[in-house]
């Protein structure tokens, strides 16, 4: 940034003559006394001050970080994107999701989690839950203040797991978009195709 | 001119009040005691703040912030560092010289402390006005590299031993031309004593300083050097260069005893760039503001450039330490001496052109006797 | 007062003492860099007995070259012969009863000497408030001639020890 520049300088000076023996030396501490003014006025892109006082400020988060899964749901919590096929919960290198199919009466199942558990503290942010849910119900959040004193305090059940579209959305917009996309496109198709053919699986492509 | 004698009302108020209740011994040692206490306690204030002033100067010199958190603009960073350096585990070296060892770090702030006692710190503001004072000063000096030998003998640590070499060499090298650099003052003010030096720069506004002479200038600049190489700071940092030695001659010390050398050094810093003031910046002098603001802004100046020449300069080879201070500060302070003498002999304006055209013609040549030894280009057959 | 007094008088004979004591160690203790170590602090002890008697320029100068200067080129020396700063050796061998009556004989010859010496207290003396101007005019008028000669010695030791310390040319 400056530092380039400080060099660039220095070399100015010091090729152009020198004048007297230790003419070095007080070009260097020009560059410094510079440095030092400078860094009350200057912005951060400029040669100032860049640090960023981490607690009360933070760099903003990439849109491709991933930390914890997280379930989005579509209109509201009681209507989850899940199905609860459990293709996550097998694919987990850790073995740190627990879903369970909910049934109605009958023991018929039903196409929706009765509980879905996941364990944050065993949780290593790999990201192949995303990566393998065919319904799109399972992504990566930015949230990383975490921290708890106590472990069962990282055990998050999936009232607090279940995080809205629009709040998808906001974190990882361009991903997010996608994924409707593909969504509507699908049951576009579907429902184009139902006449000839019933009740195909609703799978999307992946963005 | 109404403050400028606050700290010694205040303390003739206190005096006073002691002599209606108490015989006349107890007043006389309360007088020295309340010396004595100002010193003790502003030596170690003054050494917490330089941390913290040096940190936040280094900062912003390379684009940072310096510490921040403890306390508005990390005011109470130092007492944090106080109390972790407190509750630190204090290791000794199994073959290291207990006693010894244990000495070495308290005998280091001792000289530094002593220091003070000459340092006129404003208008009849000397602790003690010794009639020898630069001479106490220089002689107080020259004990501090016995500490350090001791601190790196007992550790038995090879580094140590190492860093204690150097900084006795570089010591005992910076020594001789700094005492040279002061003989001209003492022969400008014909006396010994620090408040009288200063009390001899007065006139003119206060602005009578022996800097605005030739000779002074170039006294101050080989004073100021040589002060630097004194205390080991940076560029002159070789007893205890990070890359080289880990930390030289306190390698082995943790917790308080490492707390005391670097409250040593801090001090040393600052009580040289007292004596800087005194002996060439005019002391207290100064128009309209309180001498002891005079004396402090000029000293905390001088320490800042400290830390300015820290941020900027690069450490110094031994062989180059070595030869800046026989080849060519040591020459330039005896060139210095006759300078001074001239000035005196010679009339106002034929002085200044005559020292002023001597100290430019004196330092060039001294420039082109120390032509810096270049090796000869090495060759590598594989590289071509 | 005389409790000042009282204290002054206690604190110089504690201070004799200690420059006894630790020139004791310098001759008794078995490790050179301890015995080098007590040689400076008594030579300390010594600036403070001149302190006391009001000799401060004698103090200073006492300070500024035994102990900055001589101590520490002793114990460089020291530092550099490795061996010798971790051994501890013995102080003593079989001639230390010869040696101890020769001293004991030096002592009393000294002792001796310096008690039948008159020691004028002259007024002037004891109203001079700063020793260095008498040692400066001393110097410069009834001594020059030994202190020029000091310095012929001095510049003979400097060149002496540049030719010492110069590279032989290879050729």
């Amino acid at each position: 940034m400056s530092g380039a520049g400080c060099g660039k300088e220095y070399g100015k000076f010091v090729k152009k003559s020198v004048p007297f023996f230790g003419w070095g030396v007080l070009c260097g501490l020009w560059v410094t006394l510079k440095n030092f003014i400078t860094s009350y006025f200057r912005k951060p892109d400029e040669g100032g001050i860049f640090t960023v006082q981490y607690p009360e400020e933070c760099l903003p988060d990439f849109e491709a970080s991933r930390n914890f899964p997280f379930l989005v749901y579509d209109e509201t919590p009681e209507k989850p994107r899940c199905v609860a096929c459990g293709i996550c919960e097998r694919e987990c290198p850790v073995k740190c999701i627990h879903v369970l199919m909910a049934k109605d009466e009958n023991g018929k199942p039903l196409r929706r989690p009765a509980a879905f558990d996941i364990d944050y503290s065993l949780c290593m942010n790999c990201g192949n839950c995303e990566e393998v849910c065919p319904f799109n119900s399972i992504f990566m959040d930015h949230e990383h203040k975490i921290a708890a004193y106590d472990r069962k305090d990282l055990m998050r059940p999936m009232q607090k797991l279940l995080k809205s579209n629009s709040y998808f959305h906001s974190i990882r917009p361009r991903d997010a978009e996608a994924i409707d996309r593909a969504i509507k496109e699908a049951a576009e198709k579907k429902k184009a195709a139902v006449p000839a053919k019933p009740a195909p699986s609703p799978e999307a492509p992946k963005s | 001119m109404i403050f400028d004698p606050v700290f010694i009302r205040l303390k003739a108020l206190f005096l006073d009040l002691c002599a209606r209740f108490f015989p006349e011994w107890v007043v006389m040692l309360a007088s020295i005691v309340i010396s004595a206490v100002v010193i003790l306690v502003m030596g170690p204030v003054i050494m917490m703040y330089l941390t913290l002033l040096e940190r936040k100067l280094l900062g912003r010199i390379q684009n940072r912030y310096g510490p921040n958190r403890v306390g508005i603009w990390g005011l109470l960073q130092p007492v944090a560092d106080g109390i972790k350096m407190f509750i630190k585990e204090d290791i000794v070296p199994a073959h290291a010289d207990k006693i010894i060892h244990l000495l070495a770090p308290v005998v280091t702030v001792v000289p530094s402390l002593m220091v003070f006692l000459v340092v006129p710190f404003g208008n009849g503001m000397t602790a003690v006005n010794l009639n020898i004072g630069i001479l106490y000063f220089v002689a107080i000096s020259s004990i501090t590299t016995i500490p350090i030998f001791m601190g790196s003998w007992a550790s038995r640590n090879k580094f140590s031993v190492l860093g204690g070499m150097r900084a006795a060499a570089q010591m005992i090298s910076y020594e001789a031309p700094m005492t040279l650099a002061i003989v001209p003052v003492i022969m400008a003010s014909q006396t010994l004593a620090t408040a009288t030096i200063v009390e001899s720069q007065g006139g003119g506004f206060g602005m009578n300083w022996f800097i605005f002479t030739p000779w002074g200038l170039l006294g101050f600049i080989i004073y100021f050097f040589c002060a630097i190489a004194e205390c080991n700071r940076p560029p002159f940092d070789l007893p205890e260069a990070e890359s080289e030695l880990i930390a030289g001659f306190h390698t082995e010390y943790s917790g308080m005893k490492f707390a005391l050398f670097y409250m040593a050094e801090y001090m040393n810093a600052f009580t040289l760039s007292a004596i800087a003031v005194t002996l060439f910046l005019g002391g207290w002098q100064g128009p309209f503001l309180p001498s002891w603001i005079w004396f402090f802004g000029k000293t905390f100046l001088l320490v800042c450039v400290m830390i300015w020449f820290r941020g900027t300069f690069l450490r110094f080879r031994v062989d180059h330490l070595m030869g800046f201070a026989w080849k060519f500060l040591l020459p330039l302070s005896l060139i210095n001496i006759l300078i001074a003498g001239l000035w005196f002999l010679t009339p106002a304006i034929a002085a200044w052109a005559l020292t002023a055209g001597l100290v430019v013609a004196s330092f060039f040549v001294f420039v082109k006797l120390n032509k810096t030894f270049v090796p000869e280009k090495r060759t590598y057959v594989l590289a071509d | 007062m005389e409790i000042l007094t009282l204290a002054a008088k206690i604190g110089a004979y504690a201070l004799m003492t200690g420059v006894l004591l630790f020139a004791l160690g310098v001759v008794a203790l078995r490790n050179l860099f301890h015995s080098a170590l007590c040689l400076a602090a008594a030579l300390i002890g010594i600036a403070g007995l001149y302190l006391f008697f009001r000799a401060d320029f004698l103090a200073a100068v006492q300070i500024l070259l035994y102990v900055g200067a001589v101590m520490t080129v002793i114990i460089f020396a020291i530092m550099l012969t490795e061996h010798l700063s971790g051994k501890t050796t013995i102080q003593h061998n079989r001639q230390s009863l010869p040696a101890f009556l020769g001293i004991a004989a030096l002592v009393t010859v000294i002792a001796k000497v310096i008690l039948q010496t008159p020691w004028p207290v002259t007024q002037k003396a004891l109203g001079a408030h700063t020793s260095v101007e008498g040692i400066g005019t001393a110097l410069m008028t009834v001594y020059v001639f030994p202190f020029e000669v000091i310095s012929v010695v001095l510049i003979a030791a400097l060149i002496g020890a540049v030719i010492i310390a110069k590279r032989e040319n290879p050729s």
